[in-house]
Parts: C-alpha cells; structure tokens; sequence
C-alpha cells in the first residue's frame, strides 16, 4: 500500500496544483492525503476503487481546508478563489506562456467546477467516480462540468480571438 | 442520458469524456456525419480538454517534499505542448493568427506555423503528417482510414504521396505489439503503400519503460526522440500538411 500510495503522488500533486494554483499548498495537500491513505488503508475494501478513494481523500482534505479559512464558507458558492503565492522571477518568465493562461482561466473556475474539470480531464475519471470522489450526484458532475467548459472557452477566447481566414492546410480529423 | 437529448451541451461532453453507450455513440457518429455544428462544437471541447491536459503535464516536475525547494518550470516539452496546443486550436478553430507574446522558441515555433498558414507557395500537398494521441479505437481507426484515403487518392492519381502516422501518449497503443488493434491492417498497409511510415514517440516510450511497462512496436515502426518535435519542428516547417485525429 505504502509503495502504491508514492506512486501516486504525482498525479495526486498534478491535480492539487490545478485546484489550488499554489506549490506549497499542492504540497501540503497531498502529503496530508497520503498519510490520511496510510492511516485508513484498511477501509479500501475494493483495491479496484483505489483511485478514487484516494481522490475522494484529497478532495475532502481540500474542503476541510476551507473550512478552516473563514472567508471560504461554501465550497460549491466559491466563485473566486486564488491563493496568495510569492511570484519569483520564474513565475513572471512563465506568465507570459500559452500553459499559464490555460492554467490561469482553470484557476479562475469557480472550485466546485474546476475539481469537477480537472478529475476528468486530468485523470480520466468516469462521470460516475467524480460523483463517487466529491460526494455529488452524477446530474450535477455533468452541469458543472458543462459550465467549467463554457466557461473556460469564454475565458481563452479572449486569448485567442477567431481568424476570419479560411485555414485548409492543418485540420482536424473526428 | 437519452438520445432525444442529443445536442444538448451534457450529451457533447459525455461525447468528448468517452461517457457515452454504444447507441448514444452511434447516435453521435450519424450526426457528426451530417452536421457540421456538430463537428465544430465537438472539436472545440476537445481543444479544450486538450488544453487542460496540456497546462497540467503528466510528467509535472517532481513534486516538492518540502518548501522552499518547489519548482513547476515549463520544461522545453511544455513550451512545445503550448505550441502544439495552439496549433490545434488553429486548426480547428482558425485560432492561430492571434498575437501571443511568449518566449522566443515558442515564438519561433508559432511564427514559422502562421507563416505556414498563410502562405501557399511551397506546399507538399501530396506529404501529410498524421497525428494521434489517444488509445480510442475509433479514432485510430480513423487515422489508418484517413491515411490510406491520402494514399488510395494518390495512386489513382498516379501523384507520389508520402503520409506519416506519428502516435504518442495513450495513442502509442496502435503500434504496439500485443496491443494495437489493427497489427494486421497495418502489416497489409505498409506493403501496400509504400509511401507511408509509422513513427513512435522516443518519449512516451521512455516514460512507459520508467513505470516498468515492455514497449514492443510493430515490424518497421520507426521512432522519433518527441513526436511533437517531429509535427512542429520538422515536419511542418517542411510544409507537410497536418491532420490531427
């Protein structure tokens, strides 16, 4: 289980990041999630379901951090939520690139959307163990995962404004 | 979820998602045939979900132990997947000519796209780089059937024609040995044509042999150290046309 568990780390970071948009509180999330894995590894009765009982971990270890923050009172309300990060010149260089502006619109979903958005995008989770992982109905994955993407091509539109010239040579097969 | 729901926006992500039964999906691929809404609001969910893939790498920078030693630098590979991205866009959606300000590689890579855009001379319309990056059946399938449509064309036409498949990430599965669905198909084309090849990511290969996973490809696979290196880097700027399925 231990071995298990540090394998997954890097995704579990991976969708950290995407939630919260801050290393260290990346960090903390999912060294706060593996332990709590570690600690009740005997309550995975079904090693199939893994995945999302680990997710499901992370998610509830997220929403207990905003409890513990005053200003963040209902996790599905949350409209705008950005962690205060210092910015190192690193992050200025990385600003101005394509990623940090599809990461900056992900950012800027509200936090029930942008979990919904990025456990299926992110980790290919079936609607179904979304609403497993975040303590939802399956009905309410698939709105807020529709508003997420409306939202999110709103918001890169605006990046990318559309070109009137027809494009012939570079197309996309369905 | 019902068909008589078809076009509504749930019935288009469970589409993209793969969330859909086999009607649904049937259901899907009639009407995709005949409506190019259809087609275009499919194709810019996927861009988006792409997008998404692309801003959070697999392959994110290892993550901190402990403060103060965290890093989340954009790697080549990322600059790269951003220019990919955006060429998928523009692809798909003609996103390509919007002024972005990146650092010079990226600038480079999205100017020497635009300039492949928007000027004709020079073009090989008989090379075409065919590009897939998921596991989908269907979607492989799509891209042996586009493939030989280019190559079938050519031959009738007497034109020489040169098409290259290069698979990465999850769509590697079609030249792997033992897990390609179409081992056989392939085979029979490539003694039928010729003119195409088959070419596998150096790097998806690297990063399945570091989870322990065996990557056997298929006789005469060849393999390129980063597929989009290939596509952007080489392949475009030698004026091949571009097909992402």
């Amino acid at each position: 289980m231990r071995e298990q568990l540090e394998q997954s780390r890097l995704r579990l970071y991976r969708v950290a990041y995407s939630w919260c948009s801050d290393r260290a509180l990346s960090d903390d999330l999912v060294q706060e999630t593996l332990s709590k894995a570690l600690k009740s590894a005997s309550q995975l009765r079904d090693p199939d379901r893994f995945n999302s009982w680990l997710f499901s971990i992370m998610a509830n270890c997220w929403r207990d951090h905003f409890r513990n923050h005053q200003e963040m009172d209902d996790i599905d309300e949350l409209e705008d939520y950005r962690c205060v990060h210092e910015v190192t010149p690193e992050d200025e260089h990385a600003q101005t690139q394509i990623v940090q502006r599809v990461r900056a619109a992900v950012g800027n979903l509200p936090v029930g959307q942008r979990q919904v958005l990025t456990l299926v995008d992110l980790e290919d989770f079936s609607y179904a163990e979304v609403a497993s992982i975040l303590g939802i109905p399956a009905g309410t994955v698939m709105s807020r995962l529709c508003r997420a993407r409306q939202a999110l091509k709103g918001m890169l539109l605006e990046f990318a404004p559309r070109q009137t010239a027809q494009v012939t040579r570079i197309r996309r097969v369905k | 979820m019902k068909t008589e729901r078809a076009i509504s926006d749930e019935f288009m992500n469970a589409l993209v998602d793969d969330q859909l039964d086999s009607d649904e999906k049937d259901y899907a691929l009639r009407e995709a045939n005949q409506n190019t809404e259809f087609r275009e609001r499919v194709c810019e969910l996927r861009a988006l979900k792409e997008m998404v893939q692309h801003a959070y790498p697999q392959v994110a920078d290892a993550p901190p132990r402990t403060r103060g030693r965290t890093s989340l630098r954009l790697s080549h590979l990322q600059s790269l997947a951003a220019c990919f991205m955006l060429l998928m866009i523009g692809g798909t959606s003609g996103w390509l000519a919007h002024d972005i300000s990146s650092p010079a590689s990226d600038n480079q890579m999205v100017h020497s796209l635009r300039a492949l855009q928007q000027n004709d001379f020079g073009i090989h319309p008989s090379k075409y780089v065919v590009h897939v990056d998921t596991a989908n059946p269907i979607r492989l399938k799509t891209a042996l059937d586009e493939a030989e449509n280019l190559l079938t064309t050519a031959q009738d036409t007497s034109q020489p024609s040169q098409v290259e498949i290069i698979a990465n990430g999850p769509g590697l599965d079609l030249l792997r040995t033992g897990i390609s669905p179409f081992a056989q198909r392939i085979a029979l084309m490539q003694k039928k044509y010729p003119g195409l090849d088959f070419m596998a990511c150096g790097q998806t290969i690297r990063k399945l042999k570091e989870q322990g996973i065996v990557v056997e490809l298929l006789p005469h696979t060849q393999v390129t150290p980063s597929a989009l290196e290939q596509i952007i880097t080489r392949r475009l700027k030698q004026n091949w046309a571009y097909i992402k399925v």
